[in-house]
């Protein structure tokens, strides 16, 4: 894109970041006759022709392992990323740990996310009035219900419609059909049963039927590298290409924002970004920007965007720009299953990630207060004959043809249960600028601050705990004691679930935006990513994210009808 | 026998799969026979003391460092790059590594041993990469190298590779069960040789005959929908779920 031809006045809106937030701004927007400018930070990308499907690991550079090129492994989709991007540091506090996973392309982290999508709840979104702990939402389920609807009707979710308080229901016609449970799924699902606990199909982010010009899935290549039949949901197969369509979108791709400009009044008129390819700074000229650049990324550009109306960064007279950040709690636990050794093979891929899954059973006790942590977890299901990789199960001893009989007889026997947990905002978790450090681009970086409270490590002994317990029920046997929660919980940042840095609420001192996601400081200024959540529920961000853009955006549109920013 | 005919050694080296450029390279380094000829000829003047043998011998290594780059964080997924850093595994190590990749998958029925694979290929890639991962599997596994050709040594006066098989299998005896784990002798190498075992195994599986081998039947595109377990599958699912005293 030739930046000389870019004039901000011709465009309607600026979004920034083309993930989940940005693209479903943009296509709502152009969708609505509205001229959008897309700005990302990272490489152009097409996974029609840059997915390795099919490929195997045997094909790979050390058959495909994860290092510190590639984090998770030499397939994944991620461009230029993973936890270290190169010239772009982060810093942490002391006696903090936190990963920030980014990814450089266009499409973001959609690219390779798990297309976990599930519903927040009622309860979900009024955790405060419930236990008097985090922030409630300033809507209800039901303000939202209408727009989970259309997202999952556009974005297509596999899945079935349950019951279960953990899981709302969809309206008839939405969801489309799972597919099968595979063996150890259903033994999970078995042993469960019998200890109380609920399995029910996951929800994901994959066509089973096709849509649009996406195909349905055919059951093979993990979806982690992208899909480059489109049955994977990730935003370049789908509202990206569908928003240019509309002739209504462009978009410039190597372009870092670095901060949002204000007028002497204060009032937001343009933004300022650094041309990766040149190094060159432009300014453009904005009415209405979104900031949809990943939770803690849009927070560092307001916390960057310091001027004499907004001396603590922009949008921050709250205080609360980096502040409330929440991952997801996550711990594994996993045995081999003696009794699924050497069982009788068959194609277990799927749709390569959870077909069943433990959804949360514990919210009407949690609501008694009978339970000893305030929110709730579920666990995603690890198992099955998978592809071989460069680790070999199995209790090895010994060589030649015996000990090749152990590593066959162990294929497939092995089950993982991984917790993913919500967590309470605490004041120990947070970020904010390090004045010392600055990026290659000259940005100052993010410096962040993290400490697990006991509701998360109460949650986490709950779930090692229970986890145990379903795999004794399938028959293993542990001869060490549980790992404290403490050593066992993941790090903060882990799941790549950080949200809340700009969080949404009624008050705008205890919140950065409104309902709209509208920033309570600047009429013209929207958030439009995870930073906007008022709580993290445990049932991973992402379905949510694209849905409060669709809405806040289809509210954005109406504003700019009315003449309102 | 045949098995003894086909082994390799000194005088029967493994042919890597190369380059042209490393080929040329390859050949300079034929003529050194031993994986370590420095370090293997000064430890068998030195003999140490049996009383100080009985704690377990170690090699040290001085092993100069990995200063090449990686693939980074954008490489061709299509075309994927196997070539971004240098192999440094001399002849003799990898014809070391084809013999004791075969001691570990050796050729079973249709099914090919680990150096038919080009297993030592693969371990080459790996020990050569500049990650942290494989820079410590490097360090291990070249003292494994350079233990076995000690002990080949002083157990039977020749390198590793040039005793018989039986020799040579009395020494992996030692490191490869569970019970070498306890001994002060020989935890150090049966630690390395366990991490080698599940790499070498991880290789051979992940060839096109190991796919087979093990029974991976996935990664072939469906039309219409995953047909889920099959009938045998879900009647083994059911005789565990009846032993296990479970419902669906």
């Amino acid at each position: 894109m030739m930046e000389g031809q870019i004039n901000g006045h011709d465009y309607d809106v600026i979004v920034v970041g083309s993930g989940a937030g940005g693209a479903m701004a943009a296509y709502t927007l152009t969708k609505s006759g509205r001229k959008v400018l897309m700005l990302e930070a990272g490489r152009d990308y097409d996974p029609k022709t840059e997915t390795p499907m099919f490929k195997s690991n045997f094909d790979a550079p050390l058959l495909g392992a994860g290092n510190s090129d590639k984090d998770f492994g030499f397939y994944d989709a991620t461009v230029d990323g993973g936890w270290e991007v190169p010239g772009e540091p982060y810093t942490k506090g002391e006696g903090s740990e936190f990963l920030w996973w980014r990814a450089r392309m266009l499409g973001g982290r959609t690219n390779h996310w798990g297309r976990y999508s599930l519903r927040f709840s009622e309860h979900d979104f009024k955790g405060f009035s419930r236990d008097g702990l985090g922030a409630d939402w300033p809507f209800e389920y039901w303000d939202l219900a209408p727009w989970y609807d259309e997202t999952e009707a556009l974005v297509g979710i596999c899945g079935t419609n349950t019951g279960l308080d953990d899981m709302p229901d969809s309206p008839e016609g939405v969801l489309q059909p799972p597919p099968k449970p595979r063996v150890p799924e259903l033994l999970v699902s078995a042993a469960a049963k019998k200890l109380g606990i609920p399995t029910a199909p996951m929800h994901r982010a994959v066509l089973t039927r096709p849509k649009d010009d996406r195909q349905a899935c055919f059951y093979a290549t993990p979806c982690g590298r992208g899909c480059s039949i489109g049955a994977a949901f990730q935003t370049t197969t789908s509202l990206i290409p569908m928003a240019q369509a509309t002739g209504l979108l462009t978009v410039i791709t190597d372009a870092m924002v670095k901060e949002v400009n204000v007028d002497e009044k204060g009032k937001v008129n343009a933004l300022t970004y650094i041309d990766k390819k040149t190094k060159q700074a432009h300014r453009l000229d904005a009415k209405v920007i979104i900031l949809a650049a990943s939770a803690c990324e849009s927070a560092r550009i307001l916390l960057n965007s310091k001027s004499e109306s907004h001396p603590n960064g922009l949008a921050n007279s709250s205080g609360h720009v980096g502040r409330n950040i929440m991952d997801s709690t996550g711990v594994s636990y996993g045995a081999h299953i003696p009794a699924l050794e050497g069982r009788p093979k068959y194609n277990e891929d799927g749709h390569t990630a959870n077909h069943l899954f433990i959804p949360w059973w514990g919210h009407k006790m949690q609501e008694k207060k009978a339970m000893a942590f305030p929110r709730g977890y579920h666990f995603e299901i690890g198992s099955g004959f998978r592809a071989p990789s460069s680790w070999v199960s199995g209790d090895l001893d010994g060589y030649g043809k015996p000990l090749k009989e152990i590593t066959k007889q162990a294929y497939g026997s092995y089950v993982g249960l991984a917790l993913r947990g919500e967590m309470l905002p605490n004041d120990d978790c947070y970020m904010e600028i390090d004045e010392d450090v600055k990026d290659q681009w000259g940005i100052p970086v993010v410096k962040f601050h993290w400490k697990w409270s006991q509701h998360e490590l109460k949650q986490v002994e709950h779930g090692l705990k229970t986890a145990r317990q379903i795999l004794e029920t399938m028959g293993a046997k542990f001869d060490k004691p549980l790992p404290k929660a403490e050593d066992a919980i993941l790090k903060g940042g882990q799941i790549i679930h950080e949200v809340g840095s700009t969080r949404m609420g009624d008050s705008p001192t205890e919140s950065v935006t409104n309902q709209w996601g509208q920033t309570w400081d600047c009429s013209n200024l929207f958030v439009m990513d995870a930073g906007v959540f008022a709580s993290n529920p445990h049932k991973n961000c992402t379905l949510t994210i694209m849905t409060l853009a669709m809405r806040n955006s289809t509210w954005l549109a109406r504003q700019l009808d009315k003449g309102e920013l | 026998m045949s098995l003894v005919k086909e082994r390799y050694s000194s005088k029967k080296p493994y042919l890597a799969s190369l380059s042209r450029r490393d080929a040329i390279k390859w050949i300079g380094a034929l003529s050194v026979t031993a994986a370590f000829p420095g370090l293997t000829a000064c430890s068998s003047q030195a003999l140490a003391p049996q009383s100080q043998l009985a704690k377990g011998h170690w090699p040290q290594l001085d092993l100069p460092v990995i200063n090449a780059t990686g693939y980074g964080k954008d490489p061709n997924l299509i075309i994927a790059p196997r070539a971004s850093w240098p192999r440094t595994l001399t002849a003799a190590q990898l014809t070391f590594i084809a013999v004791l990749a075969d001691i570990v998958a050796p050729r079973e029925g249709a099914a090919p041993s680990a150096s038919e694979v080009k297993v030592p290929d693969l371990l080459d890639e790996w020990v050569s990469a500049p990650y942290e991962q494989q820079q410590q599997d490097r360090v291990s596994f070249l003292h494994l190298l350079a233990w076995l050709d000690e002990e080949a040594r002083r157990r039977f006066d020749n390198l590793f590779v040039d005793v018989r098989a039986s020799q040579q299998l009395a020494i992996i005896d030692d490191i490869a069960y569970k019970k070498a784990m306890q001994s002060e002798e020989f935890v150090r190498s049966a630690k390395a040789f366990a991490d080698f075992r599940r790499l070498v195994l991880a290789c051979f599986f992940c060839s096109p005959a190991g796919v087979k081998d093990i029974g991976y039947l996935g990664n072939v595109p469906i039309v219409g929908d995953y047909p889920g377990p099959s009938d045998e599958a879900m009647t083994h699912l059911q005789s565990v779920l009846d032993e296990l005293g479970l419902t669906l």
